[in-house]
């Protein structure tokens, strides 16, 4: 009882060692070579071939990142409460921030899923003659 | 009292408890335009306010939260690993979509904003604004733009987009799964995502796969169209 409880922590502490060392390394590897890529995102592609290679994820791991990815909203909080202390933008740029959001949006939206759905029904006529 | 109110001690507790009345206030309205960070923010501004604390000081006491970001972002890898099998399944059309979808996301926003003669570090701003919020705060920083603009642009398009996409892509008889929670992911991240998640479990499981891959990708080809 007492192990498993105690072997749990170890797996815990494993996931979120693994978790900081991609994204230590994957930062490193962004400064040495002044990459303009985010050094959080090589982290995370550097994690995704690790996984691959691996073939599945540890225990420990999955749950350190349900358990983070779960918390996202409560760590960019203090960034997104900076929105109510925009003070230098003018009248139209808040206007051409509305209109680029909510039209270019829906705009994107609907290209992406026509395009996706002409591409699957060509794919899906090929594999049905095949 | 006023050194306890700038520290950690004060910020860190606060936020907690704004997110969690945030998740409360979500929970209870059942619609995506109260997303936890709309309530939560809204408390926290109002509480900085009535007590008079200025915004950086805040923002530097809530420093633990923006150190977790970065892991956050690793952590990303999980569910799109689980999900990539979906990919082999699925295949080319996904990858030409995912390919097509992160160039326009960001082209037709900038270009409506350019069009309508929005100053400079809102185009910026919006360049990032259909990918997962914690890589887009990243890019934001690469790229020097505002991170609480970015931000309150990435929470509003993924708003914008769970909450008028499904309807409007039924409007256009698209009825595909499929094709719904992709696009979702694509253009509305984790807000679009979590969407999808209560529409089917197929869905939700193409929008995670489209987020986290339209997140790196944009997050690798966005500094490249930047350079000058």
């Amino acid at each position: 009882m007492d192990s498993n409880r105690l072997r749990d922590v170890a797996h815990w502490l494993c996931g979120a060692a693994i978790l900081l060392g991609c994204e230590r390394l994957g930062r490193a590897i962004s400064e040495a070579f002044s990459l303009p890529v985010p050094g959080s995102v090589l982290g995370m592609l550097l994690l995704l071939l690790g996984l691959m290679i691996y073939g599945g994820v540890p225990r420990g791991l999955a749950r350190v990142s349900e358990q983070l990815l779960r918390l996202l909203a409560l760590l960019f909080l203090p960034a997104a409460v900076g929105v109510f202390y925009l003070r230098d933008l003018s009248l139209q740029d808040w206007l051409a921030l509305l209109a680029a959001t909510v039209v270019g949006t829906l705009l994107s939206l609907t290209l992406c899923a026509l395009l996706l759905a002409k591409f699957l029904k060509r794919a899906d006529g090929e594999g049905g003659r095949d | 009292m006023t050194e306890l109110l700038h520290s950690p001690l004060f910020a860190l507790p606060l936020n907690l408890c704004a997110f969690l009345a945030g998740v409360a206030i979500y929970r209870r309205s059942g619609t995506a335009l109260l997303h936890p960070i709309v309530g939560a923010s809204v408390l926290v501004a109002a509480v900085l306010w009535l007590l008079q604390i200025p915004y950086g000081d805040y923002q530097q006491a809530s420093g633990l939260l923006y150190a977790l970001l970065g892991p956050a972002v690793v952590a990303l890898a999980v569910p799109l690993k689980q999900n990539l099998a979906i990919i082999r399944r699925a295949g080319w059309p996904l990858a030409v979509t995912l390919a097509a979808g992160a160039i326009l996301a960001p082209v037709v926003a900038v270009v409506i904003a350019l069009l309508l003669g929005a100053a400079k570090p809102v185009l910026l701003a919006l360049s990032g604004k259909s990918i997962t919020t914690p890589i887009a705060l990243a890019l934001a920083e690469k790229i020097h733009a505002a991170q609480s603009l970015t931000a309150g642009i990435v929470v509003f398009t993924g708003v914008v987009g769970a909450v008028a996409g499904p309807p409007l892509l039924a409007r256009l008889n698209i009825h595909d799964h499929r094709v719904l929670g992709f696009a979702l992911g694509i253009n509305a991240h984790a807000v679009g995502t979590a969407r999808a998640l209560e529409i089917s479990a197929l869905c939700g499981a193409f929008a995670a796969l489209a987020m986290g891959l339209c997140g790196a990708l944009t997050a690798l080809l966005l500094p490249l169209m930047l350079a000058p």
